[in-house]
């Protein structure tokens, strides 16, 4: 079982400048071709101020966030169960977002396979005004490297 | 010169996405997603370590396929605005895998000149198995009206549109797919992400609304409920 004292810990905001040529690759890597990720006109002709980022982009941004801190055990596998993004806004390129990382829960769950132990964590991408630009969150399944007495 | 634009006007419970059919994922593709992503997590890229660790190749991360799932939506809603995006993982896709993106609209609604559609979307590998389900929401303009107002600073068109929603699927087709093994543990148990949606989307339900669904899809087994059967 992991920590319940573990939820709310948090990372501090890592600065993440969006460039375009990391929306290229991004993009790029999904084989998603859509002009918007990569013609500056076509986007600006499509109502943006240049060009956007893909949705899932957030999952590129680094944070401070060492998870094996921040849920306090060492971690033998993660697998990733579920995904979900709240957008405020599209991401631009030339954004500069900061990104911190929180432990939003910690469970347990009864799993086809027994117990297992869940983490759901939470990234916040806010710009440097400190409006909210998006929040991610991430259900994993932690196998934790040893048991916690 | 910018594609066609999609708007709230035009869009109805029910209405399918286009389907998109992803080109193979190889290991190329994988290298560059771990590249563009950061994430090198040697499951994804090195073979040797894969099979070390009991897998029978590397395979592909769950942000990949959520990425390919995000093209079906922004391929089609051209125009409009993501607003939210969540996904479950239910199966490994692997290199030679063909990932085929569903979606269909389950919800429209629009208040005080905020226009909103949400799509149940799935993911397929080539032999009809889902890998990936999830939904979106996606806000628009309600039509080139409304967006030329509000783009010339004026307010925006407002028509109370009460939410329609797709009847909850029937709970007959128990073809839950989250069951071979070695399968992601489907951590469906009681997930409750959305009560909100969920209250509505059962009022919606006994409504009339039922019609969208005489378009029977071709694989309605897979066809992933937005919740399961739930009690």
């Amino acid at each position: 079982m992991l920590d319940k004292n573990a939820i709310g810990r948090a990372s501090p905001p890592t600065l993440n400048e969006v460039e375009k040529g990391a929306i290229r690759r991004f993009a790029e890597a999904i084989g998603d071709y859509n002009p918007i990720y990569y013609d500056e006109e076509y986007a600006r002709a499509s109502g943006y101020p240049t060009i956007i980022a893909p949705p899932t982009f957030p999952a590129s941004f680094h944070s401070a966030a060492d998870l094996r801190e921040l849920l306090g055990v060492g971690i033998k596998s993660l697998l990733h169960a579920e995904q979900g993004f709240d957008y405020e806004r599209p991401i631009f390129a030339g954004d500069r977002i900061y990104v911190s990382t929180r432990v939003a829960d910690v469970s347990e769950r009864q799993g086809m396979s027994g117990k297992m132990d869940i983490a759901v964590i939470e990234d916040e991408g806010r710009d440097e005004e400190g409006n909210l630009v998006f929040r991610a969150r991430r259900t994993l399944v932690v196998r934790a490297a040893k048991e916690t007495p | 010169m910018p594609a066609r634009k999609l708007y709230f006007e035009s869009i109805r419970v029910g209405d399918e996405l286009p389907a998109l059919a992803k080109a193979p994922v190889d290991r190329v593709q994988l290298s560059r997603y771990a590249g563009a992503s950061g994430d090198f997590n040697p499951v994804h890229v090195d073979e040797i370590y894969a099979k070390s660790v009991g897998m029978p190749s590397v395979y592909a991360p769950g942000m990949l396929v959520m990425g390919m799932l995000g093209q079906l939506i922004s391929d089609w809603a051209r125009g409009g605005q993501m607003r939210r995006y969540n996904v479950r993982f239910i199966k490994m896709v692997w290199p030679g895998d063909t990932v085929v993106c569903k979606g269909r609209v389950s919800n429209r609604h629009g208040t005080g000149g905020r226009y909103y559609v949400e799509i149940d979307l799935w993911a397929e590998n080539q032999r009809g198995e889902l890998v990936m389900k999830g939904s979106a929401q996606i806000q628009l303009f309600y039509s080139l009206e409304d967006e030329n107002r509000q783009r010339s600073g004026q307010a925006p068109l407002v028509i109370e549109v009460p939410r329609e929603s797709l009847a909850p699927p029937a709970p007959t087709t128990a073809s839950s797919p989250a069951s071979s093994p070695g399968d992601v543990p489907s951590a469906s148990d009681e997930d409750d992400e959305d009560d909100e949606a969920s209250d509505e989307r059962r009022g919606g339900a006994t409504s009339k609304k039922t019609a969208p669904r005489e378009k029977p899809a071709a694989k309605t087994a897979t066809l992933p409920s937005a919740r399961k059967a739930k009690k």
